[in-house]
């Protein structure tokens, strides 16, 4: 099937996944997807395993991010330093990532070296343990404390993320902490804690093999059951505590920060539905109306319109996560000589607006040409492909599901997107996070 | 069962190429396109001779304000009107300057470029350009230069380009200005700065599926109504290296890392010796592997991340090592480094480093060349550095084929452990007295 587009109205799409799509089953659990596409000589090999900061226990905040770490440092059959050595050292590019829902591995290779990515994969899948040291630990924990001090704490506003996610969800549920994790819960983290999460939640059957690019699926599978098949299943793999929520919030939270901050700035977040909804379907039009580009809600009237908003400074997005309300982020940065309450004034009044005045069509057919070209630019390589993919695949259950989002995003109306907003943008359920320039009190 | 103890071999590798490269001349400018089949969307990327070397001294930023100022309305339709026009085509205008040159991209599924060009070139050569517009859009870029000032990193750059080339007027100043000097930028210039060099047909870049694309329509809505010839180009700046090592210190109170620029000049773009003093850098701070991030941040744990590469341009080139590192480390981190810098420069590069190094840039052009707005990128260095259209390939083999002696020989002649500028960007009441142990210490007026 290809992909249809009309000009010059909005592109219509009936899959947003034109290339073929494979899957099987390894004894042991391992789900493996193919996609084969010859254009180019390169191939991506991806693994989601279905483990990320929502599994973390009290006192083990960043844990599954810095384990991420650790799976850079060697295997049972990989010396420390040879991971990267091999995969770079072969013309490829890699890196993991982890976030509150899972932790995924990825690299880039000219295809003649697919083997060799599958073949660290495995190992480091299935004799981690063996290689695990403190030396490496410690090193690790040092890295990983030096990212949060670049990311998070040297930069100005860098905590806002730190502090919504506890304001968005009560203590004790999964996405109340940063998967970065607290500088306390880092300093305590012991090597045999590392080696029992690996070895619960780094299973074959608790995890997803995407193979996208210049190979066959025959090839992949014959190449998945040689260096993945002899890799035990871990049976009872446990549960993240249960993300259901009562949605929206009920009480209005705001939390006012002071600091080395050069202007004003406002965050408003609404916990919304869990990502791959029909309304969360609904949010990413919404969001894209109200925040994305200059002719969006927000841009106009306060950065165009009122000029109350600094124009590089102002947007909303929803945070694509699976397991629970995700949220919605709308922010803005006050211009010279506007104060916080003016601010406040003028973004809540463009919020509510999504409830009161009708979206039009022009702002939803600008919204759904948006969201196209963003889909079409994040399936253009090999990596974007497979990391889709995997996704899917791990948190609904079938890869093929892909293809259906970006038309579900195109057969989203007015309608819902109005009845999305009087539903999750209520000021009742608002959490409202500013902060001012000054001294840190 | 086990898992399977050797590492596996390479397979048979498909011979690499450069998508096909197309050229057409009409209405007065050449369009260079590369075909990519399959691809849904497409990227048109109009490169004209108008880079920030351009402008005016004290007047650094004039071409950012011109590019922020392009979508503020054209003659045709307001800013409202355009922004709803481009968008509904799923396009955003990128507009941008460079040392170089000013570009105008834009992105768009295939059918939909040549309006989504249109519409650029709207922008481009024909903006409305009112006065109170462009002033607000300079006070707004004034606004958000502070912001992007107040994080760690635009003053340490600023303070070691200052340094690096202070003799070499717009070359010492930031790429975009200070909010200094764009708050002295009159509307009156970006008008001039407008009328002078975006008025020309300059290059268009296409990379899509050219089955479906119009190149001449697209040649029509790029080049239509301008006119001028090619401009003549300046000579390189040249390389001078202070007669010794000197220490920064951009206060920074509070910081919880020190921020980390230590450079000296290189030679430009055009260097015979660019391949071999790339993958020396590759070697040094390029791959992960490389000797400064392992030791810095896999041995050490001082940073996150610690590069070390050259940067070059049509008229100048440096040499940069930029790392975030603890607060508490901050002597120890830049004595290791450079440490491993000296080593470079006096033993050269190992035969099993330099393998890594050859593989990874080799294998980097096809791995990070898949997307439209990549291989427009790449079409653009051609033009900018006058290559020719097969230099991908010639690149590719040139990587692989360079010899531990090269690369060992351009290390030692184009590292300067001596010569370098210690730019350090932190808590000045922490690690000021010992940041001393490096030669002269001043303290940046930036």
């Amino acid at each position: 099937m290809i992909a249809r587009v009309t000009s010059p109205s909005a592109p219509v799409a009936t899959t947003g996944y034109p290339w073929p799509i494979e899957t099987a089953q390894l004894a042991n659990g391992l789900r493996v997807v193919v996609s084969e596409d010859r254009t180019a000589p390169v191939v991506c090999v991806n693994l989601w395993y279905d483990v990320g900061s929502r599994h973390e226990p009290p006192g083990q905040t960043g844990f599954a991010h810095l384990f991420e770490h650790l799976m850079f440092e060697g295997s049972q059959h990989v010396k420390k330093t040879e991971h990267m050595k091999l995969v770079q050292g072969n013309g490829g590019s890699l890196n993991a990532t982890t976030n509150p829902d899972r932790t995924n591995y990825f690299e880039t290779m000219p295809s003649e070296h697919l083997e060799l990515a599958l073949w660290l994969e495995a190992d480091r899948m299935g004799g981690l343990v063996p290689a695990l040291t403190q030396e490496t630990l410690d090193n690790q924990r040092e890295v990983v404390k030096n990212e949060r001090r670049q990311r998070y704490e040297n930069v100005p506003y860098g905590d806002a993320w730190l502090r919504l996610l506890p304001l968005l969800y009560p203590q004790g549920h999964p996405y109340h902490h940063a998967t970065i994790g607290s500088m306390e819960d880092l300093n305590a983290a012991a090597l045999e804690t590392f080696q029992a999460f690996h070895q619960q939640y780094y299973a074959p059957n608790n995890a997803v093999l995407t193979v996208v690019g210049d190979t066959t699926p025959a090839e992949v599978f014959a190449l998945a059951e040689k260096y993945f098949g002899a890799i035990a299943t871990v049976p009872g793999i446990p549960a993240a505590p249960d993300g259901t929520l009562p949605t929206p919030a009920t009480e209005a939270v705001r939390e006012a920060v002071t600091a080395k901050v050069p202007a004003p700035r406002i965050y408003l977040s609404h916990r919304t539905y869990p990502f791959g909804t029909a309304g969360y379907d609904a949010v990413t039009v919404l969001a894209t109306v109200l925040g994305n580009g200059r002719g969006s809600r927000l841009y106009q009237r306060l950065a165009d319109g009122s000029r109350i908003a600094q124009p590089d400074y102002i947007g909303a997005y929803g945070v694509d996560l699976a397991h629970a309300p995700a949220p919605l982020i709308i922010t803005a940065t006050a211009k010279d000589g506007v104060g916080i309450d003016a601010l406040e004034a003028g973004l809540t009044e463009v919020v509510q607006s999504l409830i009161d005045e009708p979206v039009t069509p022009d702002e939803l057919n600008r919204a759904k040409a948006l969201l196209t070209t963003a889909w079409w630019r994040g399936v253009s390589t090999v990596g974007g492909r497979a990391d889709l993919l995997g996704r899917y695949a791990t948190q609904f259950g079938d890869p093929a599901t892909a293809a259906d989002r970006l038309p579900k995003w195109l057969a989203v109306t007015a309608d819902d997107v109005t009845e999305a907003a009087a539903h999750v943008l209520r000021p009742e359920s608002r959490v409202t996070l500013t902060y001012v320039p000054g001294e840190p009190s | 069962m086990t898992l399977v103890t050797t590492r596996p071999g390479t397979g048979a590798a498909r011979p690499y190429a450069f998508p096909a490269v197309r050229r057409v001349t009409a209405h007065g400018g050449t369009v260079i396109a590369a075909h990519l089949p399959g691809q849904i969307l497409a990227s048109a990327l109009l490169l004209l001779d108008a880079g920030a070397a351009r402008e005016t001294d004290g007047r650094e930023g004039t071409a950012t304000v011109l590019a922020k100022s392009l979508e503020e309305g054209t003659r045709k339709r307001d800013s409202a009107a355009y922004a709803l026009a481009l968008e509904s085509l799923g396009a955003e205008l990128s507009p941008g300057v460079d040392w170089d040159t000013f570009r105008v991209g834009v992105s768009a599924p295939g059918p939909l470029l040549a309006d989504a060009m249109r519409l650029a070139a709207e922008a481009a050569r024909t903006p409305k350009l009112d006065p109170a517009d462009v002033a607000r859009v300079r006070d707004d870029e004034v606004t958000a230069l502070r912001m992007d000032w107040a994080q760690p990193g635009p003053r340490a750059d600023a303070t070691l380009r200052a340094d690096l080339f202070g003799d070499d007027g717009r070359y010492s100043r930031p790429l975009h200005g200070d909010p200094t000097s764009v708050a002295a930028v009159t509307v009156d210039d970006v008008l001039a700065f407008h009328e002078a060099w975006l008025r020309r047909p300059g290059v268009l870049l296409v990379a899509g599926d050219l089955d479906a694309l119009d190149l001449a329509a697209l040649a029509e809505a790029a080049f239509d109504g301008t006119s001028g010839d090619p401009l003549e180009q300046a000579g390189p700046l040249g390389v001078r290296l202070p007669p010794r090592r000197r220490t920064i210190l951009v206060d920074r109170p509070d910081s919880v890392q020190s921020t980390l620029r230590l450079g000296h000049r290189a030679p430009e773009r055009a260097t015979p010796d660019y391949v071999p003093m790339t993958l020396a850098a590759t070697v040094l701070g390029g791959a992960f592997t490389s000797r400064l991030n392992h030791l810095i941040r896999e041995v050490k744990g001082y940073t996150y991340g610690i590069r070390g590469s050259y940067a070059m341009t049509r008229r100048s080139g440096r040499f940069e090592v930029a790392a975030g590192v603890q607060t508490a480390v901050t002597a120890p981190a830049i004595r290791d480094t450079l440490g491993e810098i000296a080593r470079t420069q006096r033993e050269g590069v190992t035969e099993a480093e330099l393998e890594v190094a050859r593989s990874w840039r080799a294998g980097q052009l096809s791995v990070e060349m898949q997307t439209p707005g990549a291989i427009a990128g790449a079409l653009a260095t051609l033009v900018v550095h006058g290559l020719p259209d097969d230099y991908y390939e010639t690149l590719r083999r040139e990587y692989l084929e360079a010899t531990v002696e090269q690369v060992s020989k351009a290390a030692a002649e184009h590292l300067a452990v001596d010569g370098l500028t210690l730019v350090v960007e932190g808590d000045g009441a922490a690690i000021r007295e010992e940041l001393t142990e490096f030669g002269d210490l001043i303290d940046s007026d930036i």
